[in-house]
């Protein structure tokens, strides 16, 4: 009952708390089924870029402990959920590439955002926004799920809180079927034209205007055998040849987190609920002696010295999770960086290249 | 835990010497101090961090304290008017009561009992680990007190620019304060505990005196994780975390 009730309370606290504040939808999942997309043909899809999570640290770190938030778990949740729903993505049929990137890409067919509210081996709280290259927005909603006992322990390739990672990718593949192709093909020319704005702005920017809510809208296209749209999508092609090896790092990193990870929440998730349990025993225990003598005191005392004793454990096991896996996340943030170093460096390069191009087709200064 | 509990009679004969030593004394209460004197100026002088041990023959005797307790209350109940059966020997438990008093003086005893402590301190943080109970921490941030809740009670914990106290209050009256001071040349460390209950009219204080030691090289490194458990190696670590850095000395006051 007490255990319904702070489960009670913690949804109202995500209700009231982010669903009032920020105008959020909630979803709460349980039992929920992948739907597979076995019709869309090739020309429906879209690629998906799942950009690295916000792993949700507030900045005041003495609020840390409180909320049970220990960062450096945090920071490796952060780049380990999006790798999950990239599976589930591509699992479900619904699209085209779908990448983990290190950071927004305004020109993505389709951007998948996340913020983590809450994460234990109990509950998991994401806010999670998808819009399209147009800036439509798709989808912008908290997802909460509570393990069972039978999602402990975690099968290999499988995740205590896939239910809520399907509801996301069935709510976007409902999402995209209300669609038509023609909506999905403007989202994909969109995102192109984008994309080579940002390349060569003097050139593209004549191509999109945008509403006063910021949605893109395509003024003209450039002719279907446009050399320099070859050439964008050539680099674009490149970026994404980048990305890719981005995103093998960090399907690398769950890989080996994995099996840490899911041992990390099924121990947190046994500590919770006896801390809970024995809470409400020692609450409601006999008393061992009259108020004052040594029986009762020392009753009072180790209720609470095993309640910390409990805590402290949870501590130590966060400590070996950072023990084990910090090095593997230092490691592979450090390859990003460096990946995303020779991406910064090969995209002045193209951008060089592609100006020099502009300047010899059109007769036009750079500055035209 | 089970701890043993003593007999009734051993309660009765201690309680009953405490009386006999307060009729025959006339200056039990002058005890030759033998805490050491402990101060510091600020969080970032004081260095608290490493290993430290019990040091029992500067450390405060539990009878000498219990009989020091009962004189006070002696001395009370004469004041007020009141007479011998202010300590209730072998009564009921109740205010002041002999099973509360000894309770209390038995609880000071089960709560400061841990011969070990290793203390890890950092800028925000700090956890004092004792042998055989559950772990003091606390975190610094802007010189306020911390205060935790739970269900089976509240901590409050800080700073006050010469020690670090520990506050935990429980349910059914009890609470117990931590002070912990360290020496100025780092090298010794004062836990004063109070325990107080609602069932005596004066809390109990125990001062426990630590001496900081360098744990003797292993030859060998361990780390806690969370697949294996303990893994340890034979590479000697780099800066082991129990090995202590001299403590500084404090700014003088």
């Amino acid at each position: 009952m007490m255990r319904l009730s702070r489960w009670l309370i913690f949804v109202c606290l995500c209700t009231l708390g982010v669903t009032l504040r920020a105008g959020f939808a909630q979803a709460s999942v349980s039992g929920v089924p992948l739907k597979i997309d076995r019709q869309s043909s090739a020309e429906m899809v879209l690629d998906v870029g799942v950009v690295i999570f916000d792993p949700g640290i507030p900045k005041d770190a003495s609020t840390h402990s409180k909320l049970g938030i220990f960062p450096e778990i945090r920071k490796s949740e952060a780049k380990f959920m999006p790798v999950i729903l990239r599976q589930v993505l591509l699992k479900s049929a619904a699209w085209g590439v779908v990448r983990v990137l290190p950071e927004t890409l305004n020109s993505s067919e389709l951007l998948v955002t996340g913020r983590i509210l809450h994460s234990d081996g109990l509950r998991l709280a994401l806010q999670i926004r998808v819009h399209d290259a147009t800036g439509r927005l798709w989808l912008d909603k908290v997802y909460v799920d509570e393990t069972s006992p039978g999602d402990y322990p975690v099968a290999a390739g499988d995740d205590p809180y896939q239910d809520l990672y399907h509801q996301i990718a069935n709510e976007m593949l409902a999402m995209k079927q209300r669609l038509g192709s023609k909506e999905l093909r403007n989202i994909r020319q969109v995102g192109l034209i984008r994309y080579a704005a940002s390349l060569s702005p003097e050139v593209f920017a004549g191509y999109l205007s945008q509403t006063a809510g910021g949605t893109y809208i395509l003024a003209r296209l450039p002719a279907a055998d446009d050399p320099m749209m070859e050439r964008v999508s050539k680099i674009r092609n490149q970026e994404y040849l980048f990305i890719d090896t981005v995103d093998e790092q960090y399907a690398a990193l769950y890989e080996e987190m994995a099996p840490t990870y899911n041992m990390w929440r099924q121990f947190g998730r046994e500590q919770a609920l006896y801390r809970e349990s024995y809470e409400d025993r020692a609450a409601n225990r006999e008393r061992r002696g009259k108020r004052g003598t040594f029986a009762a005191m020392e009753q009072t005392y180790d209720a609470y010295k095993w309640s910390k004793i409990h805590e402290q454990d949870l501590d130590e096991l966060a400590l070996g999770f950072n023990n084990e896996v910090a090095p593997t996340v230092m490691e592979v943030s450090g390859k990003v960086f460096r990946l995303n170093g020779t991406l910064d460096t090969q995209y002045t390069e193209w951008r060089d290249i592609l100006q020099q191009i502009f300047v010899l087709e059109t007769g036009l200064t750079p500055d035209a | 835990m089970n701890l043993p509990r003593l007999p009734i009679k051993i309660i009765i004969l201690l309680l009953t010497g405490c009386l006999l030593l307060v009729s025959c004394s006339s200056d039990g209460g002058r005890q030759k101090k033998k805490t050491v004197v402990l101060q510091g100026q600020s969080s970032d002088d004081v260095d608290f961090g490493g290993s430290w041990e019990l040091d029992y023959s500067q450390s405060d005797n539990i009878q000498t304290k219990l009989d020091s307790m009962v004189r006070e209350l002696r001395r009370h109940a004469d004041r007020t008017g009141g007479n011998q059966g202010a300590i209730m020997v072998g009564g009921a438990a109740g205010t002041n009561s002999a099973p509360s008093i000894i309770g209390l003086a038995r609880m000071s005893d089960l709560i400061t009992r841990s011969p070990l402590l290793k203390i890890q301190q950092s800028e925000h943080k700090i956890k004092v680990k004792r042998e055989e109970n559950f772990a003091l921490t606390c975190e610094f941030y802007a010189g306020q007190y911390k205060t935790v809740e739970t269900p089976l009670g509240t901590e409050i914990c800080g700073w006050n620019g010469h020690q670090l106290v520990f506050k935990i209050l429980l349910p059914e009256g009890l609470s117990i304060q931590h002070v912990m001071t360290l020496a100025s040349f780092g090298g010794k460390l004062n836990v004063a505990t109070t325990v107080v209950s609602d069932q005596v009219s004066y809390p109990f204080t125990l001062n426990r005196v630590y001496n900081r030691f360098v744990p003797g090289g292993s030859g060998f490194s361990c780390k806690m994780t969370l697949t294996k458990g303990r893994v340890c190696s034979t590479q000697s670590a780099s800066t082991p975390a129990t090995t202590p850095e001299p403590a500084p000395e404090p700014a003088p006051q």
